[in-house]
């Protein structure tokens, strides 16, 4: 049953990417609420998926696996909104895969050691909880940089039909990520001061690649919001910023998931 | 057997000097088309003019002498040359194609562009309020503008900007979203640039009008609904911008990098687009490479523009394929209203109500001899005879007449005769239902007016 709902799942998160795409490279009116009609099916597969799991270990939220799973259900649900919000459907086309890799990383969770008896509490919870969230918002202002860069370089290059037609304006795209790093940054700010209070508690001082990315990311955002208000920073280098500080975020999760799989051995 | 005529000329075959030569005023056209249709040189009669082209369209039974009458009331005009060149001629069925392919902007200048069918209704009305349209011309242009609908809804036909100006506002929009409450910047007094600045100014931007003439400045910021501002203020107003439109005949760059970069200071990494109508240049390209800064000149706009209209050309074989439709259906329409089916439909009407009534009589009624029977069946047939005979006569006798089209027509409606074979096709669009109506009464109007 719940193998055939995580195929299910990742099917219907496939073929949403296919129609996505489509619908950014061909365009078409008669098809429009088609790749989201296949989206939203794909994240009631998803939830059903997730309700039908269950907790391993004592504090939810603590299993690397379910970590990827909500993560790529939260990506799904805010740009849902962010769509219905800033008008964007065409972004699903990012969105999509970005869902679909992140589900399908955590099926390999099965390699993935749960964390060990004696360091879950509330606090890790919380900090799971906020990274996540974090991630989540930064996810949408990745999307919104990616699609920023592309728009601005077929404005650049002349190229003016087919996809630079479909893509939303620059100035929704800059606003979209500028919104979305201004709500992953306390949420981000959060996670790492709960981080950082459940290590000091649990492990010590001891510092790990993972905590050092995290902080980069943190700079990173830090500096962004910092350029971004009171520079006036827009467009591409604010874009391109705010790409490199999701990269970091999802290394750090990259981090713990090969640790894991690595303890797990 | 009446049928279409057409004489004219248009962007394809004349140039302008002789266009304008031909084109009447909108106010004219009725006045003008009395006249031809005067001394029933024509049955029908429409005129459009617009600056692409002038065209007489008209119905009569003779329509080798219409053709004549036609070509010299518009060669009147011309030298004998120019008429011979510019001018063609169309008959029959090529007529109505013509019509339609007009109408749903097929034979434009630019393909595709939406004015065409406004102005071949306002044509029409023209033509209705002269007197001079009757069932065929009428039901022709009704089904033009039906035409044109379908070719607009199922082709992608007027898809797509072809203006500079156009161009330049989607292009806006694609940069900022809502253009609302941006500024608009107008450097210079060229012509595109005054076109660009007003499209702009219409989606919502306020405009702001820099020239070296302040004079120019206020009369042109007082045509496109904008400010004029004095010329020292150009680099203020250059840090307030979010549009800036060129069009001065300065031989020299006037937007340097060292001028943005002056302003840079103010107007921090707010984007900014530049489109640069004037030839030569006014902005220095390398200002394009700038972060945020977005520089079209002529040239690009112009090439977006031919991609545009790349797309529509093949958009157009598709709304052929609509018109080649259109024509059969409005031949099959013709065809109904041939005498000979009406006289064969009307007699079979008659008979069979004859028939039914008969029979319904003698079912109730018993006692009748044979002999009484056929006393009775030759009876109800010879009423109806008689009573079909005037009809019959006058139908024949009109058919032939100018408006006999009209007359079959009205017997059909009548006696609802169309019915049975082309009522499910030709009744589809409410449209033409609405048309047929005005075209009824206008002929009928028309008719009087020259029984007088």
């Amino acid at each position: 049953m719940k193998a055939g709902l995580f195929i299910a799942t990742a099917v219907l998160y496939a073929i949403a990417c296919i129609l996505y795409l489509f619908l950014l490279i061909r365009g078409s009116d008669k098809a429009h609420r088609m790749p989201g009609t296949v989206f939203v099916m794909a994240l009631g597969a998803h939830l059903a998926f997730l309700l039908l799991e269950p907790s391993p270990g004592e504090v939810p939220l603590a299993d690397i696996s379910q970590i990827l799973s909500i993560s790529s259900f939260g990506i799904g649900i805010a740009f849902l909104i962010a769509s219905y919000r800033f008008h964007v459907t065409v972004l699903g086309a990012f969105v999509a895969p970005l869902s679909l890799m992140l589900f399908l990383a955590s099926g390999l969770g099965s390699s993935y050691a749960p964390v060990p008896p004696g360091v879950q509490s509330a606090v890790l919870t919380l900090h799971i909880g906020a990274n996540v969230l974090g991630l989540v918002a930064f996810a949408l202002a990745f999307v919104a940089g990616i699609a920023y860069l592309l728009q601005e370089r077929l404005l650049r290059r002349r190229q003016l039909s087919g996809i630079f037609q479909r893509l939303p304006p620059l100035d929704v795209l800059d606003t979209m990520g500028l919104r979305a790093v201004l709500v992953g940054f306390p949420l981000l700010t959060f996670g790492m001061v709960t981080g950082t209070f459940w290590l000091l508690r649990s492990h010590g001082s001891e510092f790990y690649v993972s905590q050092a990315l995290g902080l980069v990311a943190w700079a990173i955002f830090a500096a962004v919001i910092v350029l971004r208000v009171f520079a006036g920073w827009q467009g591409r280098k604010a874009a391109l910023g705010t790409m490199m500080g999701f990269i970091c975020t999802l290394l750090v999760l990259v981090g713990y998931a090969v640790r894991a799989a690595a303890g797990s051995r | 057997m009446r049928d279409f005529v057409l004489v004219g000329l248009s962007h394809r075959t004349a140039p302008v000097e002789i266009r304008e030569r031909l084109s009447i005023r909108p106010g004219c056209l009725q006045e003008e088309l009395r006249k031809l249709a005067a001394h029933g040189r024509f049955d029908e009669a429409l005129l459009i003019s617009t600056c692409n082209r002038v065209e007489l369209y008209a119905t009569s039974a003779n329509p080798a002498e219409a053709l004549r009458n036609a070509t010299e009331a518009l060669a009147g005009r011309l030298s004998g040359s120019d008429a011979d060149d510019a001018l063609y001629q169309e008959r029959g069925v090529d007529v109505v194609r013509h019509v339609f392919r007009v109408a749903s902007s097929l034979d434009s200048l630019i393909v595709g562009e939406p004015q065409i069918l406004g102005q071949v209704k306002e044509a029409f009305d023209s033509a209705r309020h002269a007197g001079t349209i009757g069932t065929l011309l009428g039901r022709c242009f009704t089904q033009a503008f039906a035409t044109a609908k379908r070719v607009r809804n199922e082709t992608g036909i007027a898809e797509g900007t072809v203006s500079v100006s156009s161009i330049a506002c989607e292009l806006a929009k694609k940069i900022f979203g809502n253009l609302e409450g941006r500024r608009t910047l107008l450097l210079g007094a060229g012509e595109m640039g005054e076109a660009a600045a007003r499209s702009l100014r219409q989606t919502g931007t306020k405009l702001h009008v820099v020239n070296r003439s302040e004079e120019r400045a206020r009369a042109l910021a007082k045509s496109c609904g904008g400010r004029a501002v004095p010329y020292e203020r150009l680099s203020m107003e250059l840090a307030d911008a979010d549009v800036l439109i060129t069009s001065t005949a300065s031989p020299k760059f006037i937007l340097t990098p060292e001028l943005m970069k002056g302003v840079a200071r103010t107007r921090r990494h707010r984007p900014l687009f530049i489109i640069d109508i004037a030839v030569p240049r006014n902005v220095d390209p390398r200002i394009g490479n700038m972060d945020n800064v977005f520089v079209y000149d002529v040239d690009d706009l112009q090439q977006v523009a031919e991609e545009n209209l790349a797309v529509r050309a093949r958009e157009a074989a598709q709304a052929e394929q609509i018109v080649e439709q259109e024509v059969e259906s409005f031949l099959s329409w013709r065809r109904s209203l041939e005498l000979a089916p009406t006289i064969v439909a009307l007699r079979k009407r008659f008979g069979q109500i004859a028939d039914e009534e008969l029979r319904r009589a003698l079912s109730r009624l018993d006692g009748f001899s044979p002999s009484d029977r056929a006393a009775l069946e030759a009876m109800s047939r010879s009423m109806v005879n008689k009573l079909l005979h005037q009809p019959m006569t006058q139908l024949k006798a009109g058919a032939g007449e100018a408006d006999g089209a009209l007359l079959v027509d009205t017997v059909r409606r009548l006696f609802a005769l169309s019915e049975e074979e082309s009522a499910v096709k030709e009744s589809s669009t409410d449209v033409r239902v609405e048309g047929n109506v005005t075209q009824l009464t206008t002929a009928a109007t028309g008719s009087t007016g020259e029984s007088k």
